[in-house]
């Protein structure tokens, strides 16, 4: 991992089209403003960590653990 | 045997699942994820297995690993209008020329307490269904989330596909391309934080 430091209003330059700029520093939060592309993938690392949390719950289910959920999808009552 | 017998026997291939037993499945449906599942980069070949059932819930079976299968669902069944817009690099990455040979799933999570059921619709699993590449991509739309509670949407749907004829999933189309024309995607993010996260407020 590239480690840099940088000053409130410095920036930090990617390939030829994105840039990232130190915007405000406060106690322990950064604010940061990211220049790019329009069709760039930009996301909070928490979005992945969510994600990968998500698809291993999901690995809990069992078909027949869905028999039930089949009957209450299917009766009549809301 | 005739040839077309021999042609198809070696198309097909046995697989083990923990969920379904052993399978025999068609070479040709085997669909490649090139970077796996988020969290499970490891595992790159599934195979999509329908159990027929009325929920209209499928599974996305590992053939690497026997016990990982995802429960999945075609999200425009409880979703009309979900349509995900994918960037260039997702596009390439699927080698997809068509949005229309694009096929959508959304892993499903569902707890004992089935009306806390929800859909991933932030990163659905894309499949070009022409040659069987798949990816599950982060979409960049920060309206959607992770846990898209939908128990009461799939009730009502799967109560209307049964009394309807024909079946509205083909009104819209499966995915969008994404088009820099329109407004940037970033705004909305800018929005979200000033709205949501007031314990992260700098001022």
């Amino acid at each position: 991992m590239l480690v840099l430091t940088r000053k409130l209003g410095e920036s930090i330059a990617i390939d030829d089209d994105i840039k990232i700029v130190v915007v405000q520093i406060k106690g322990k939060q950064v604010r940061l403003g990211i220049k790019a592309p329009k069709d760039t993938k930009i996301h909070r690392e928490e979005v992945y960590m969510a994600i990968q949390e998500q698809n291993q719950k999901a690995l809990e289910s069992t078909p027949e653990g869905l028999n039930d959920l089949a009957k209450e999808l299917t009766s009549h009552k809301k | 045997m005739s040839r077309a017998n021999l042609y198809a026997r070696r198309n097909r291939v046995k697989i083990k699942t923990s969920r379904f037993g052993e399978l025999e499945v068609n070479q040709d449906d085997i669909i490649k994820f090139k970077d796996g599942i988020l969290g499970f980069e490891q595992y790159k070949n599934f195979i999509v297995i329908d159990p027929s059932d009325s929920t209209l819930i499928l599974w996305m079976q590992s053939l690497d690993n026997s016990q990982i299968a995802f429960p999945v669902i075609e999200p425009q069944i409880f979703k009309v209008d979900y349509c995900p817009v994918l960037m260039p690099n997702d596009m390439n990455a699927l080698a997809l020329e068509n949005p229309a040979d694009a096929k959508v799933y959304t892993i499903l999570t569902i707890p004992s307490d089935f009306s806390q059921m929800s859909a991933n619709l932030k990163a659905p699993i894309i499949v070009n269904s022409k040659k069987n590449n798949a990816k599950q991509v982060v979409l960049q739309d920060n309206k959607l989330v992770v846990k898209f509670e939908m128990y009461k949407d799939l009730k009502r749907a799967i109560a209307n596909f049964s009394t309807s004829d024909d079946f509205k999933r083909t009104h819209i189309a499966p995915v969008k391309r994404f088009n820099p024309e329109s407004e940037s995607q970033f705004e909305e993010m800018e929005e979200i934080v000033i709205n949501t996260s007031k314990e992260n407020e700098l001022d």
